[in-house]
């Protein structure tokens, strides 16, 4: 069988980029015989530097390096920063999995960008590029006649834009209501059935490993709004941007809130409600189905055929997020 | 005159008897009564009843809301009467010491707080306080924009229902 080299770009090797280095070897034989293609990662770009082999690089060899922060003693290590190794590198899809700054929506605004620009396919789990400048860089895409995917930006493994893309085409969406961020939940699942105080349940989830050592972005709901900009842009067809989004994080909910939402057969969940581009604490009864606990994810959504359909699963997580990541892939490649 | 009227009543003694009462004094027949079980210690009440005329229906209706008794829906002649939701509030502030009365009054302009639980854990702390409101469903929007002003002119924070 005559496999079909596709070249890719990683940039960003932290927990996203190394959990879809290790899905990747994990699949390479199912890959190969499904859809007969060599996925070949041909840079890995990091802080510093990048490793670069045009031969495809060992992932393996480059994840143990990683591990031990010791990737620029890769025998294939250069000074060579990202925006140089997209203008150099040629490659068929460019993965931009760096942390989002919602401020600026750099560095992977710019990576995004010159990745089109030079005709190279984008799959990116980083949301603020999309969050902020949504309708600039699909434009961008079509103009350079490249596809720009997303799945992961919103809900990590949950498949809620191809859901929308491949199973709900003829649906108009009415409305979308979501659990969109892990820490947050987990709190929240804490603080209802274990009556601690959230300082509590943030400490615990950071020693899980759950939450940041700076929280803020998700406790805020920073990371929720980015998520509902995105969703009202691909799956409403609301052509606004973060800023648009207006949010009341969970840091003011009182223990008391949760006893008494709790007395009333209520859980409190913070909800990004798309339709209204909102982000707040919301009163959700107890056997509503987006009433799930600790780190999960939900979405839920109305649409005038199928009705209301509702997703859970993992919002967050290197490995499961590859799930995402490689859908786009093989999707554009099909 | 036929009417259909859905009613929510608290799961205590008395209060189906109750629900009923105004409903025959003002002249009402009654076809049928179903009623249901549902979570929270509330019990769902279908009541089909014959009238002499709409003003008897208005009169029953205000009976039922004077006794604090929630009317969901009503159907006259098989068309829709008169629809009402009930939202959940719970307001987190110094929600008591900031006028509570006229907080209440304020909402009963636009609809009708039929429910109130305060837990406030020490008179220096922020209280949290759940409502039910009852409200038309035309009123929704007024209703969100009123708790929006009282929450920004008394600095409470606002969880709303996922329908509100």
């Amino acid at each position: 069988m005559k496999l079909k080299n596709i070249k890719l770009t990683i940039i960003g090797f932290g927990e996203i980029g190394r959990g879809f280095a290790r899905v990747l070897l994990e699949k390479k034989r199912f890959i190969e015989r499904e859809y007969e293609v060599d996925l070949k990662v041909v840079a890995v770009c990091e802080i510093g530097g990048s490793i670069i082999d045009e031969d495809g690089i060992d992932l393996e060899k480059a994840l143990k390096l990683a591990e031990n922060k010791e990737l620029r003693k890769h025998e294939n290590w250069t000074s060579m920063k990202a925006l140089d190794v997209i203008k150099k590198v040629k490659s068929d899809t460019v993965l931009e999995l760096t942390p989002s700054d919602i401020k600026s929506g750099q560095p992977g605004l710019k990576h995004i960008k010159e990745s089109l620009m030079k005709g190279m396919h984008v799959v990116t789990s980083n949301k603020a590029p999309l969050a902020l400048k949504f309708s600039e860089l699909q434009k961008i895409a079509n103009s350079n006649k490249v596809k720009l995917e997303y799945e992961a930006t919103v809900g990590g493994a949950l498949p809620i834009i191809n859901l929308r893309k491949h199973a709900l085409q003829i649906n108009k969406i009415e409305s979308i209501h979501g659990i969109l961020n892990g820490t947050s939940n987990y709190v929240l699942t804490k603080m209802a059935e274990e009556g601690v105080t959230m300082d509590v349940a943030l400490k615990e989830a950071q020693e899980i490993g759950i939450a940041e050592a700076d929280p803020g972005y998700d406790i805020k709901g920073i990371d929720t709004g980015a998520k509902v900009a995105i969703l009202a842009n691909s799956l409403m067809d609301m052509n606004v941007s973060f800023n648009d989004i207006e949010i009341t994080g969970i840091k003011d909910i009182t223990p008391e809130a949760i006893e008494l939402a709790k007395k009333h057969n209520c859980v409190i969940k913070l909800i990004g409600d798309v339709n209204r581009l909102e982000v707040s604490p919301r009163l959700i009864p107890i056997n509503h189905p987006l009433n799930v606990s600790g780190a999960m994810n939900a979405i839920m959504i109305n649409a005038d055929i199928a009705k209301n359909i509702t997703i859970v699963g993992h919002g967050a997580g290197g490995i499961e997020t590859a799930s995402s990541l490689l859908s786009d892939i093989l999707d554009i490649i099909s | 005159m036929k009417v259909d009227m859905k009613l929510q009543l608290r799961d205590v003694p008395g209060s189906l008897l109750r629900a009923l009462e105004p409903v025959s004094v003002h002249g009402g027949n009654i076809v049928s009564v179903l009623h249901s079980r549902e979570d929270g210690g509330r019990v769902s009440v279908q009541i089909s009843f014959k009238i002499k005329d709409q003003s008897s229906l208005d009169l029953i209706k205000r009976e039922l809301r004077k006794q604090n008794i929630r009317l969901s829906e009503i159907l006259l002649e098989g068309k829709r009467y008169y629809s009402k939701k009930t939202l959940s509030f719970i307001l987190i502030g110094h929600v008591i010491d900031t006028d509570i009365r006229g907080t209440i009054d304020k909402i009963n302009d636009v609809g009708l707080v039929s429910d109130i639980d305060v837990i406030m854990p020490s008179p220096e702390k922020r209280s949290s306080v759940m409502m039910n409101i009852d409200i038309d469903n035309r009123k929704i929007k007024k209703l969100n924009r009123l708790i929006n002003e009282i929450c920004k002119e008394k600095k409470f924070l606002v969880i709303r229902s996922l329908e509100g």
